[in-house]
């Protein structure tokens, strides 16, 4: 409320918002979400040739992409590599989507990154955890104590994700990294739905007590 | 904790904006170079250094001139 006063008030505070949306889609970040007909018209471009166009898709997945993959691997780096992998091979095969077969296209790059993933898995041995490294330190930004609160969040997460089956972890990744239903995810892990349902709020719940216990814990050692 | 709070914390395994940056300019450069020919290439190095571009096509010349007569000779005596 007081927000929108002072927008209201200060008419330059507009533009400064456009501002901040310009320069965030500048350096990499697109986090409006596109709706699907949106995302198909870029998809439509970006075959035609439309660099922009393939270029505002690139934006408005990859977040998605790495946050699906990271749930699923042990590392950043490796996260990064596949998401580069899955990427590249996304927006030079875009004439093998078809939305008519009523896949949505973060559907459709989910699977190219999942099968980029387990083909990192057949190469690795041992299996791989999803933790196994010390959190990235992230970014500097203004406040000191948000950064802090993050890393303990992250290491709570991956901490949970390790613990977890390695299918389950594969489910979770995709439900809340790329946020597919569960008939996705079951066309994707070769399940029934039915199915994806009873292990998603099964994984939900021990995530879910996991990562309380721990960010206590975590929260009263600090 | 429910769907919309694990999906919330999900967000701590964005990557940082650095990586974002790195594996964006990867990617990019890799499909720069997947779409131009070398034929392109040769030309853009013309543009920008003309005479280092004339070497480079000068002495690709004259090692296929040279070399080729020699491979000649070399396979008929091999044989």
């Amino acid at each position: 409320m007081i927000l929108a006063a002072t927008m209201a008030a200060l008419p330059s505070a507009r533009h400064l918002s456009w501002l901040f949306k310009a320069l965030s889609v500048l350096f990499g970040a697109d986090s409006e979400a596109l709706a699907e007909d949106a995302v198909l018209e870029l998809v439509e471009r970006a075959r035609a040739g439309d660099r922009a166009a393939r270029q505002r898709l690139y934006r408005q997945h990859v977040q998605r992409v790495f946050r699906t993959v990271r749930g699923m691997l042990r590392s950043d780096a490796e996260a990064e590599d596949v998401t580069q992998d899955a990427m590249l091979t996304a927006l030079t095969s875009l004439d093998r989507y078809s939305p008519r077969s009523g896949t949505r296209f973060v559907a459709w790059l989910t699977t190219i990154a999942v099968n980029t993933t387990r083909r990192r898995f057949r190469r690795r041995r041992p299996e791989l955890t999803a933790t196994g490294e010390l959190p990235e330190i992230a970014d500097p930004s203004d406040d000191p104590a948000e950064d802090i609160d993050l890393a303990r969040r992250r290491a709570a997460l991956l901490q949970a994700l390790a613990e977890l089956e390695p299918r389950e972890r594969e489910i979770v990744s995709l439900r809340y990294g790329s946020d597919l239903n569960a008939t996705e995810i079951a066309a994707q892990v070769r399940m029934e739905p039915a199915n994806v349902r009873k292990i998603l709020e099964r994984a939900r719940a021990s995530l879910g007590e996991r990562i309380e216990a721990l960010m206590k814990s975590r929260g009263a050692a600090a | 904790m429910n769907d919309t709070e694990i999906m919330s914390l999900w967000s701590a395994l964005e990557p940082t904006s650095r990586r974002r940056a790195r594996i964006e300019t990867r990617v990019s450069e890799w499909l720069e170079a997947s779409e131009t020919s070398i034929a392109a290439e040769w030309l853009g190095l013309l543009k920008v250094e003309p005479l280092r571009a004339l070497a480079y096509a000068s002495l690709g010349a004259v090692v296929l001139l040279l070399l080729t007569p020699v491979g000649w000779i070399a396979g008929l005596l091999l044989t």
